[in-house]
């Protein structure tokens, strides 16, 4: 189960996770994304903090728009991830590419 | 020994019918000349009774017989049979009367022995013609016989037996008590004739055909019965033949049951045609309840469909309208009315206040048949029917009708049973042909898995230095894991354990390119990290956007007893220490391949050389089995893994690699489900200079 909650914040669009994301919903995930791109946003911040799990197709909706957000100069943060979905981004190396904040007011700061 | 021929019934009676009516005449004329010549010819009334009982079981027994084998079904042919043989008789009796009338009073006429010849030939035909009538209509009062009819039967011919022998008892005396057994007899017949089921089944055609030979039995048997009591008032017939009970019982069986047929038959004339329609109904529901098989098309049903429909409404015009989101293409089923008639006809309907609120309903598996009256030249009432198809309205049937208010309430019911029935045929129809079209698909997806399990090395290369085991498994058909092994040189071997981002298909055919990446990599020999490099370019061309693959890559060499690793964004890999006794998890920094397609990879690929003994056991796995849940919500997760292999670190690598999947599996829970796949590679040093003093 997933569920997506977006709010704005300091001028960054914050997409707030819920529950497990996995290869049957990271579609939501994505679309999800691709609507803040396309309604102009510039910076992005994930909230982590319900996220409980992410299977490596979730994982891969981020990597996806790794490249796309470095041209178009979109900067996409990460903040609050549980220490288990921590684990699962920094194994797979995620976190030297996108950086992860321990909490909201880390994201903003920088 | 002999054979003895077997015994033809029919031709046996037939001889002795004939056998047995000469002996009555030869009996009868003996005994005509002694009465002539005043002797006593000893013969009594007894014998020619007997004969004459005798003759009429011969030609029981031959009808019987021939009856039985011949008749199946055809009631007009057995009427035909019936009258045919009561022309005959008749015939043969007229010409009879036709000769004496002729011979005047010449003494020809007078000749007694010849007018005896005459008595006895037209008594052998009439009891032929009654005996033969009587069998056959034995045949009709018992079809679709039941029990009661049966014992009425039954009955009947006990009674009829006892009336042959009751000219013992009366001596052909016209008394009461022959009187009174004449009435016993022709009660058990009117109940008999009641018995009259074969008339409805007989088409319109064929009811014209028997009200004529019914009615030709009737003339044929009044006139034989009247001739015979002529006979008997003559003096001239020394022993009546025809005065007996059982001939006359016959007669009125005959003409009873003749007469109430055509009566009947009569009165069935004008609903014989609602009779057909019904049956026509019957058989089209059959039709339409036939399922179609997989080659057929549905368009064949509703052709069936809308045939029935209009046969059974008696309709001057319909046709088959088929939404586009009906699935049946290229229908176009119209009958009696031309495509501009059809247009008008639509139009009239759209005008129609009922027939657009009936349209637009949005439960369609609640739609009644609709009425409408047109205001159309010629057609002026239509019946508007939903073919509704697992609750989805595919479409509608019109059917029209020249008259108003021609359609009623039984049409009505008929049609909707015809409709519902041929929309449960196409239903089933389509469910078997995606039945056949998932096993096909079941059927491919076991190739797909036979193709993939190929793809997993049969035999792992390894020297006598380690010993190593392997297993994989995927959740669905097939999966997105991948491991390998590789013999440089004599002294070192590389292995490879990989996992592909997702599951299922798409993971299954990443998997094959990582394969074939990796095993023209490998025999390149790069440095692990030089490898990575290599492989996150090749793979970066050909994976997904959204995908990726993590690897991690051991080059064992044995004779150093050290191992260069690289790890690209896999888990890390468990390495037990037998001198510390304890293990730790290979977390170098590293990058999954795929994430970054460009230069920027190489700064993230780490490479790290480390000594080995004897004793150390190297675990390599997938995320499947980490991140595998109990029902609690609980992962596996690498403590487990970890405490595991300390425990059991003397054991063989097959031994720890079944360990870890046993427990694996408790933790699931018994019916619990690995979401993801899992694989583990196990490899186990050993102190080879210990195994070379073997």
């Amino acid at each position: 189960m997933l569920r997506l909650e977006k709010t704005k914040e300091n001028r960054s669009d914050i997409l707030s996770l819920f529950g497990e994301v996995d290869a049957s919903n990271s579609v939501i995930l994505d679309e999800a994304i691709q609507e803040l791109v396309a309604s102009g946003t510039k910076s992005l911040i994930i909230d982590g903090k319900n996220l409980e799990y992410i299977s490596s197709a979730g994982l891969g909706v981020f990597m996806s728009y790794l490249e796309d957000f470095q041209d178009q100069e979109i900067s996409m943060k990460i903040c609050e991830l549980t220490p288990r979905v921590f684990e699962v981004f920094r194994i797979l190396g995620l976190d030297q590419l996108i950086p992860i904040y321990p909490d909201r007011a880390a994201a903003f700061a920088e | 020994m002999v054979k003895l021929p077997s015994i033809h019934i029919g031709k046996l009676s037939v001889l002795l019918a004939i056998l047995v009516w000469l002996a009555l005449l030869f009996v009868d004329l003996v005994r005509l000349f002694g009465i002539i010549n005043e002797m006593d010819s000893g013969i009594s009334d007894e014998i020619t009774w007997i004969l004459e009982i005798l003759f009429f079981f011969t030609l029981y027994g031959f009808y019987n017989y021939s009856v039985g084998k011949n008749i199946q079904g055809d009631f007009v042919n057995l009427l035909w049979r019936a009258a045919s043989t009561g022309i005959f008789a008749t015939g043969i009796a007229l010409i009879t009367e036709l000769f004496y009338i002729s011979m005047g009073d010449s003494k020809l006429a007078t000749e007694p022995f010849l007018k005896n010849f005459f008595y006895h030939v037209n008594f052998a035909l009439t009891a032929i013609f009654l005996i033969s009538s009587a069998l056959l209509w034995k045949h009709l009062i018992l079809y679709q016989k039941n029990k009661k009819v049966v014992q009425q039967w039954q009955t009947f011919e006990f009674a009829m037996l006892l009336a042959m022998f009751f000219v013992f008892f009366n001596k052909n005396n016209f008394d009461y008590s022959f009187l009174f057994a004449m009435v016993i007899l022709f009660a058990i017949i009117i109940v008999l004739s009641g018995n009259l089921k074969w008339i409805p089944y007989l088409t319109f055609k064929e009811k014209w055909k028997s009200l004529l030979f019914l009615f030709l039995m009737l003339v044929c048997t009044g006139y034989l019965f009247k001739r015979l009591l002529a006979y008997g008032e003559a003096e001239i017939y020394q022993v009546n033949l025809t005065d007996n009970l059982f001939l006359m019982a016959l007669f009125m069986f005959i003409f009873t049951y003749a007469l109430f047929s055509f009566l009947v038959t009569l009165f069935n004339l004008p609903t014989s045609s609602v009779f057909e329609q019904k049956l026509t109904e019957a058989i089209n529901f059959q039709r339409l309840s036939q399922s179609i098989q997989p080659d057929d098309d549905e368009e064949q049903v509703l052709d069936i469909l809308l045939d029935s429909c209009m046969s059974a409404s008696y309709s001057d015009g319909a046709w088959i309208e088929i939404n586009p989101e009906g699935q049946i293409e290229g229908i176009n089923q119209l009958r009696f009315l031309d495509e501009a008639t059809k247009e008008e006809l639509s139009e009239l309907i759209k005008t129609q206040k009922s027939a657009i609120g009936w349209a637009s309903t949005d439960q369609p598996e609640m739609l009644q048949p609709l009425l409408v009256r047109l205001e159309h030249p010629r057609y002026e009432s239509t019946l508007l029917i939903p073919l509704v198809i697992n609750k989805v309205a595919i479409g509608r049937m019109v059917l029209c009708k020249e008259v108003r208010d021609g359609f009623n309430k039984e049409m009505v019911n008929i049609i909707s049973t015809f409709v519902r029935q041929a929309c449960i045929a196409v239903e089933n129809h389509r469910l078997l042909n995606q039945a056949i079209q998932n096993e096909r698909y079941q059927e491919e997806l076991k190739i797909a898995q036979r193709v993939q399990k190929a793809l997993l090395p049969a035999k792992l290369d390894h020297p006598d230095e380690f010993d190593i085991c392997a297993f994989s498994n995927a959740a669905d058909e097939v999966g997105g894991d991948y491991y390998d092994t590789y013999k440089l040189d004599e002294n070192r071997y590389v292995l490879i354990i990989g996992d592909v981002s997702g599951k299922g298909t798409s993971a299954a055919f990443h998997m094959a390119q990582m394969k074939g990446v990796f095993q023209s990599l490998i025999q390149l020999n790069l440095s692990p990290a030089q490898f990575m490099i290599k492989a996150n370019s090749a793979l970066g061309k050909c994976l997904e956007r959204n995908h990726f693959i993590t690897a991690s890559i051991f080059l064992i060499n044995i004779a150093e007893q050290k191992i260069c690793h690289s790890r690209a964004g896999h888990v890390p890999t468990l390495l037990y220490k037998a001198k510390e006794a304890k293990s730790d998890y290979l977390f170098s920094d590293g990058l999954g391949l795929g994430i970054l397609r460009n230069k920027q990879y190489e700064n993230h690929v780490q490479e790290e050389t480390f000594a080995y003994e004897s004793g150390d056991i190297l675990v390599l796995i997938t995320d499947g089995i980490v991140e595998a849940k109990n029902q609690k919500g609980q992962q596996f997760g690498f403590e487990r893994i970890k405490s595991l292999v300390e425990i059991h670190h003397d054991k063989s690598p097959k031994e720890i690699q079944n360990q870890l999947i046993d427990s694996l599996h408790v933790f699931v829970g018994g019916d619990g489900m690995i979401e993801d796949d899992y694989s583990m590679m196990v490899v186990k040093f050993q102190n080879s200079v210990a195994q070379t003093n073997q």
